[in-house]
């Protein structure tokens, strides 16, 4: 996990656990915000697009895990693009390049890829469950029983609601779980 | 940070009690240098100072590698005695089993 976050070139201190926790409250606050307001507008029918460009957004501002921004580092382990690519002679004569980042600032070493993976595994225990919540009135949208035709429950907009949450729940719970338990980051010492 | 006669006592998590602070004081090392050294996040050394985690073998090797040290010198599933008194207490062993023999001629 990274130390710091580079929010419009600012860098923010975000070693302790007690920031970190803040901010995927306030992250999650937003979003819960962002999504009733859209389901009062329109019952999530184009709002619920952009809950799911909110979530992407704050993993890459963010909480990170997708992308080589933000506080967690990318689970795939992969570099940015630049990584490994070597300046062009011009680069060099102008001196306009910019240097490879450290390897230590995108790769998980063995600690942290442990961490990766009970924190997904926690995320997906969670989802999982809800997946299976989900599957009963998936089951009533397509047996379409008599009693539920006499109610005016909109199952459709529900099923789809639950999606909608699910995935902004798998892109971003295992990086909250990540961010919330990690313990506050010691000095080098 | 430890000294270096304290006894490690960080089981943490891991259930592996180690010596790598004792270590790294000894040879005024940070924990940045160890961790460049071993290919892990300076992080990653702090917990495993704390014996909240585990290494791998791998990564065991190689902090063994990196002071010169048999793994099991650096780790273990038991306390270490402190330094001080494995250090003197070997020599005090030592030099009464060199003087056992000429007190058993004595006799």
């Amino acid at each position: 996990m990274r130390a710091e976050l580079v929010l419009m070139g600012k860098r923010i201190n975000m070693t302790s656990r007690r920031r970190r926790r803040s901010l995927v409250v306030a992250v999650y606050a937003a979003m819960t915000a962002i999504a009733v307001a859209g389901w009062m507008i329109d019952r999530w029918h184009s709002t619920g697009s952009w809950l799911i460009w909110v979530a992407l957004a704050s993993c890459w501002l963010f909480f990170g895990g997708h992308y080589s921004r933000g506080l967690v580092k990318q689970f795939n382990g992969k570099g940015p693009r630049n990584a490994d690519a070597m300046p062009n002679y011009l680069q060099l004569l102008f001196g306009v390049y910019r240097l490879p980042p450290d390897e230590s600032e995108y790769r998980n070493d063995e600690r942290e890829l442990r961490e990766r993976d009970r924190a997904h595994y926690q995320a997906y225990q969670g989802l999982g469950l809800g997946l299976a919540v989900l599957w009963l009135p998936a089951l009533w949208l397509v047996s379409k029983p008599q009693w539920l035709a006499h109610t005016s429950f909109q199952l459709d907009q529900a099923v789809y609601g639950m999606i909608v949450v699910c995935f902004l729940l798998y892109t971003t719970l295992p990086q909250a779980i990540l961010l919330w338990t990690e313990p506050d980051m010691e000095e080098d010492g | 940070m430890q000294d270096n006669g304290s006894r490690s006592t960080a089981l943490g998590e891991s259930g592996l009690f180690n010596r790598i602070g004792v270590l790294r004081a000894e040879r005024g090392i940070s924990r940045q240098e160890l961790a460049d050294a071993v290919g892990v996040n300076y992080q990653t050394i702090g917990f495993l100072e704390r014996g909240d985690y585990g290494p791998s073998l791998k990564l065991a090797f190689q902090i063994g590698d990196y002071f010169g040290l048999p793994v099991e010198a650096i780790f273990s599933t038991t306390p270490f005695q402190p330094l001080s008194q494995q250090v003197y207490g070997a020599s005090r062993l030592s030099a009464a089993r060199r003087t056992e023999p000429d007190t058993e001629e004595s006799k």
